[in-house]
């Protein structure tokens, strides 16, 4: 990893992010501007400081514990099950005193990691067999996390581990059958998959009548981002979160503040700067020169990189009404640990699968 | 192979890059909607949640007595309520449970707070704290959530009960209330109004004693904490309002009824204004507001009937006290004049139907005129005389004098004296009116039926020589009426000085009275409670008090220069001249003298 040009470009545009990431986090919880210096210190230490440790270790290294890794986060997930601590009704966090982790967040990496180390073996070459025992692999161990029960997080991780697939270079043939599949088999999941609860969400997605609280929600989100207008309220003048219209507003929800703070402009500026991110390093990813016949670097950092570009994305559409409430947190503007490091892991992948295919 | 691999991984990066610019595109279309098509939308919307406010409570009218008694007025309350945002506690409900062990049972506490939070609407759990217990909340309460006093005003009533009937009572609005007022009142809110007017002043004059809410303006969170309150546009107190009761008469008035059943009506004559109406038994106001809905019902199941307003609402037969009236429609029409004579046996005779009467005297009057009729009250003179009345011609008269319409604007619930016609008698008894019904009705029995204010009325008339206005509570500009009638001065002359020796001379029915220098005309009457067709039977029931006659007086004072009209109905009191008679007499006495 060299400070060239366009590094320094990907590099300021992250900074920016995280930066207004903070100042978004900080204008929800109205925190004292010391704790927020200080939140925002922690946030660019642990990003820098996993991406230096990344930087060290050695991405073979890493791969050849794939398994491993992905085995050990299957049993932390389930581990939830007898010592997690129980939020809002579903069982997802690990208490560890001084932060709460989510075990099923790094299922996204931890799996890529397997897969990568499984086909690296056989150089990336699917065989039937090896397709057909990877995507029961995704699927069954998806079932723990929707167990939690967190079906939001299942369904992203299914989506992930499908596109890791992708990128790696699984036939077409698959993704058409299990597209097919899924949508012959997505009246009986719905019918007798889903709790009432789930059901709910996604009824009131559908549905025009207002009085469903999932749909206020929804309204509640609109309002705070239509309240923004063109120029935003200002910073710190987020009416719907003082006066606590929003729920979730420092979690799920806080991209609508953003927007009612920065209006329009603002929102504009942050999705040009993550389009930016994300296609140059997609990009340089792609166009940097191999070393080695390794293709795993190449598959790995492009993947970290569609992860933060579409959990971004799906949060976005998720505040704005356009897809069902499924609880995802946004990128950077979160305060829940696990999220941090999972992104900062995925950060310090992408640079560090890079400095590899120099 | 190698290539082949990384133009695969090259393809379908670039499909996830185009996949990933789609979606960041409409996402932004998507909030170009949101923030700058429907910006100024949902920033209404968004107002709306933050900005709300709550209506104030306005402090009603007083309403005052001509002698300037305060009769009802609002005075300051404080009512411990649920507090719905804080959702008391269970501990908090015991609580207040051991603070206050007689008011409040723990059980019902707990499921009116379960209702409160689950409709959200604030309960009250006591109304009216005192002294006593406001202090005991304030100082022993202060770990108690979800519950906090609030001010308001409550309705406070002069406590005699002579007061009542004309004052009326508040009570919760329900659909009937809504019904009654809507029409009443330009603009009515029923959703803003509480406590209404049910019956008397507070009813009619509803709209000028409520006043007008304030309103508190405030943000609000979403859980509907108050947080900020930004602006408060006070209340608009009610209008006082001065009705025309004597105090002092009204409470004399009361008194004298000794509990008896009945009612006292008195008119000014000056303007025709009520400044005594009372109705026995009645109760305190403030009582009526107190009361459980089982005592309630009590007080509507008591025989005695102390909330029926017998004053506008009591129907009884005027019997003799309706003859000075029918001589003015007699004299009118020349059916008789002062001359004519007839000889009263103590009975009359009605030939066409072989049907012989009764009169009240045993063995008669003898010869009997015009005079001597009304002041011994011969029954067969004026039964004599109906039998010559024509149908439309009475009807026609009883019309004139308000028979039928309604006497009072500001009287409610009020009640019209039925207009005897064909049609009343072809809804009732699905006949026609005879002849012989016209022998009760001249001597005021059968049918026909009055309220003591409508007697009252009839005594102005007298009084006024026919000209006369309807009474009212509250000033106001009458019409004037009159009576189509013909008669001369000479005429009222006599008719007046009959009247005077009812009470002066020593055969009048009304010489017991002992009216002194009160310079009192009037008429007594006795209403037979049941028909008595013998002596053996009226005998009989004379020792059933609720079967006795009840007595009636009506009158006016001076006589010379009338200033008060008066009826007075003792129920079961046997005797008007009597028992109603001597009523009257100190009523208007006092009146006179206060004057």
């Amino acid at each position: 990893m060299t400070f060239n040009f366009k590094n320094s470009v990907i590099f300021s545009l992250l900074g920016l992010i995280i930066l207004l990431g903070s100042l978004t986090i900080y204008s929800v919880t109205s925190i004292d501007i010391n704790s927020f210096l200080r939140f925002l210190l922690i946030n660019i230490f642990v990003i820098i400081i996993v991406v230096l440790l990344f930087n060290q270790i050695n991405l073979n290294r890493i791969f050849s514990f794939g398994w491993l890794l992905f085995l050990l986060n299957i049993l932390l997930v389930l581990s939830v099950e007898v010592f997690g601590k129980e939020i809002n009704g579903s069982k997802r966090w690990l208490d560890f005193g001084f932060l709460s982790l989510q075990p099923s967040e790094f299922m996204k990496i931890t799996y890529a990691l397997f897969v990568t180390q499984y086909l690296r073996f056989y150089s990336f070459k699917f065989t039937k067999f090896r397709t057909i025992f990877l995507v029961l692999v995704l699927f069954i161990s998806a079932l723990p996390i929707i167990a939690q029960p967190d079906l939001g997080t299942g369904l992203v991780y299914v989506g992930l581990g499908l596109m890791f697939l992708f990128i790696c270079g699984m036939h077409r043939f698959y993704f058409i059958a299990m597209g097919a599949f899924g949508v012959l088999l997505s009246p009986i999941i719905y019918s007798f998959g889903l709790t009432s609860y789930q059901k709910g969400r996604i009824i009131s997605w559908f549905s025009s009548d207002q009085t469903l609280s999932e749909k206020w929600n929804i309204l509640q989100s609109e309002i705070s981002i239509g309240s923004g207008g063109l120029f935003g309220e200002g910073f710190l003048n987020s009416k719907q979160n003082e006066f606590n219209f929003l729920p979730e507003a420092d979690t799920d929800f806080i991209f609508s503040i953003y927007a009612e703070q920065f209006g329009f402009i603002g929102v504009f500026l942050i999705l040009t700067m993550l389009g930016c991110f994300i296609v140059m390093t997609t990009l340089s990813t792609m166009t940097e020169k191999r070393l080695t016949n390794d293709l795993s670097p190449y598959y790995i950092g492009t993947y970290c990189t569609f992860v933060i570009g579409f959990s971004f994305l799906l949060n976005i559409l998720m505040v704005s009404g356009m897809i069902p409430v499924v609880g995802l947190p946004l990128p950077f503007f979160t305060k829940g640990g696990s999220s941090l490091l999972c992104f900062s892991i995925m950060l310090g992948l992408i640079f560090t699968s890079r400095r590899f295919l120099k | 192979m190698k290539d082949k691999k990384i133009q695969i991984y090259k393809m379908r990066s670039n499909i996830l890059l185009g996949v990933f610019v789609f979606i960041l595109v409409l996402i932004i279309a998507r909030f170009f909607y949101l923030q700058i098509i429907q910006g100024s939308k949902l920033k209404e919307l968004r107002e709306q949640n933050i900005n709300a406010f709550e209506y104030i409570y306005p402090k009603r009218g007083r309403i005052l007595s001509r002698d300037g008694v305060v009769l009802a007025e609002d005075r300051k309350v404080f009512s411990l309520v649920i507090d719905i945002e804080q959702k008391p506690s269970e501990k908090s409900i015991n609580k207040l449970g051991d603070l206050y062990p007689n008011k409040i049972n723990v059980e019902d506490l707990k499921l009116k707070v379960g209702n409160s939070i689950k409709f959200r609407r604030s309960e009250v759990v006591i109304e009216r704290l005192s002294q006593e217990d406001l202090a005991k909340y304030l100082v022993g309460g202060s770990d108690i959530t979800g519950f906090s006093v609030i001010e308001g005003y409550e309705r406070q009533y002069n406590s005699h009960p002579s007061i009542f009937h004309v004052l009326g009572h508040m009570g919760y609005i329900n659909n009937s209330d809504v019904k009654y007022f809507s029409p009443r009142i330009e603009d009515y809110n029923p959703k803003i109004w509480n406590k209404v007017g049910k019956s008397g002043i507070e009813r009619v004059y509803e709209q000028l004693l409520q006043g007008e809410h304030g309103k508190r303006f405030f943000q609000r969170n979403a859980r509907g904490d108050r947080r900020v309150i930004t602006d408060i546009s006070p209340f608009r107190e009610g209008e006082e309002l001065s009705i025309s009761i004597n105090f002092n008469a009204q409470k004399l008035a009361y008194e004298l009824m000794q509990k008896r059943r009945g009612a006292i009506v008195v008119i000014d004559l000056q303007d025709f204004s009520i400044p005594v109406a009372i109705s026995t038994p009645s109760i305190s106001a403030n009582d009526l507001r107190d009361i459980s809905s089982l005592q309630y019902q009590d007080l509507l199941n008591d025989s005695a009937r102390p909330l029926f307003n017998r004053a506008f609402m009591g129907l009884y037969p005027p019997a003799s006290t309706i003859k000075p009236l029918l001589t003015i429609f007699a004299l009118n029409n020349k059916y008789t004049d002062w001359e004519e004579t007839i000889f009263d046996d103590g009975f009359f005779r009605f030939e066409e139907e072989k049907r012989v009467f009764n009169a009240w005297r045993e063995g008669g009057h003898g010869l009997t005129d015009l005079n001597k009729a009304l002041v011994e009250s011969s029954n067969p003179f004026f039964m004599n005389l109906s039998v010559r009345y024509e149908k439309d011609l009475f009807v026609q008269f009883l019309k004139s004098s308000s028979f039928g319409s309604k006497l009072c604007e500001d009287c409610y619930p009020h009640q019209f004296s039925p207009l005897i016609d064909d049609d009343w008698k072809y809804k009732n008894f699905g006949k026609e009116l005879f002849k012989g019904d016209f022998i009760n009705l001249g001597v005021g029995q059968g049918y026909m039926l009055t309220t003591p204010l409508h007697l009252s009325l009839i005594s102005a008339i007298l009084a006024k020589r026919g000209e006369y206005q309807l009474p009212h509570l509250v000033a106001k500009k009458q019409n004037k009426l009159s009576l189509s009638d013909n008669l001369t001065e000479e005429d009222w002359d006599k008719l007046n000085m009959s009247l005077i020796d009812v009470i002066y001379s020593p055969n009048g029915t009304g010489y017991r009275i002992n009216a002194g220098d009160l310079k009192l005309a009037g008429k007594s009457g006795t209403a037979q409670v049941v028909d008595i067709n013998s002596r053996e039977e009226y005998d009989e029931v004379r020792t059933n008090q609720l079967l006795r006659d009840h007595a009636i007086f009506i009158g006016y004072a001076p006589y010379d220069n009338p200033r008060y009209s008066i009826a007075v109905i003792v129920e079961n009191g046997e005797s008007g001249g009597r028992v109603a008679g001597p009523i009257a007499k100190t009523v208007l006495k006092e009146l006179l003298n206060d004057f």
